[in-house]
């Protein structure tokens, strides 16, 4: 049974780390909680045969995404941070709303009777390659178009909006 | 064996836990930390699906997409919070209410 205890395991860290990402009020915690999440569900991905989903997991995610968050985090103002607290009327709603919706998935879940056909595990990576440049190459293309529009868009979005000083004294220079 | 409905109410989990962190959380990065969980969570349940039932590795494959869209989301909103902060000198969602929404 060491297979459901590392189930377990990482189980307990993901929702552990969703908990504490709800209760904490310090956004730079909530971000390496954020990573903790990230490398529990990579250890999932590894212990369903998904090796290769679970390096790509830890390499774009941990090492992309969740850095990124932190440079985010570091860009905006400390001081000025909001407050993270809900106030005692949202706390209520927030704790209906999300009863019922666990509730409801979990019941849905339970009565849907699954087939339980364990495969075995095919996952080289070469199997990935065929498939993504086979079945999905119509997806694959798109998402390469997504990538590249993405990057024009954050960097137009990200640029500063007032001429750099560097810049306004070139240009009284010239006058 | 790990049974398939393990993974999937894991993944619901998952699911409410960003829902929650989405609602509760005003700072800007605080919710794309939230919509992370919602994202990993699809992305789990279309791993369990692959390797318990249905189309071998297609699931495998679109978490992999996933994961690039996650990516790609996470970049523009942060260029668009960024832009947020240097606007309105703060990164509380609510206080983005210059076009009355």
């Amino acid at each position: 049974m060491l297979e459901a205890a590392i189930f377990f395991l990482f189980a307990a860290v993901a929702v552990v780390a969703g908990l504490a990402i709800l209760l904490s009020t310090n956004i730079v915690r909530m971000a390496y909680w954020l990573i903790a999440m990230l490398i529990s569900v990579a250890g999932l991905y590894f212990l369903m045969g998904a090796y290769f989903l679970g390096v790509i997991q830890i390499l774009v995610y941990v090492g992309g995404v969740a850095v990124l968050l932190v440079f985010g985090v570091m860009l905006t103002s400390r001081q000025l941070a909001p407050n993270l607290r809900p106030g005692p009327l949202e706390a209520l709603w927030l704790m209906v709303v999300t009863a019922v919706l666990l509730v409801g998935l979990v019941l849905s879940i339970l009565r849907v009777h699954l087939e339980q056909s364990t495969l075995a595990a095919t996952n080289s990576v070469a199997d990935i390659g065929h498939n993504l440049l086979g079945e999905f190459l119509g997806p694959f293309e798109l998402v390469s178009v997504l990538l590249l529009v993405a990057l024009l868009g954050a960097a137009y979005l990200a640029r500063p909006k007032t001429p750099v000083l560097g810049t306004q004294q070139r240009k009284g220079a010239a006058r | 064996m790990i049974s398939l409905t393990s993974y999937l109410i894991l993944a619901a989990i998952l699911l409410v836990l960003g829902i929650a962190i989405i609602i509760s959380k005003r700072n800007a990065i605080a919710m794309l930390i939230g919509v992370e969980f919602i994202l990993n969570a699809a992305a789990l349940n279309l791993v369990a699906f692959s390797r318990h039932g249905v189309g071998a590795l297609s699931g495998q494959t679109a978490a992999l997409f996933v994961i690039v869209l996650a990516a790609a989301e996470a970049v523009v909103a942060l260029a668009i919070f960024l832009n947020f902060y240097h606007t309105i000198a703060t990164v509380d969602i609510d206080r983005g209410d210059q076009l009355r929404g």
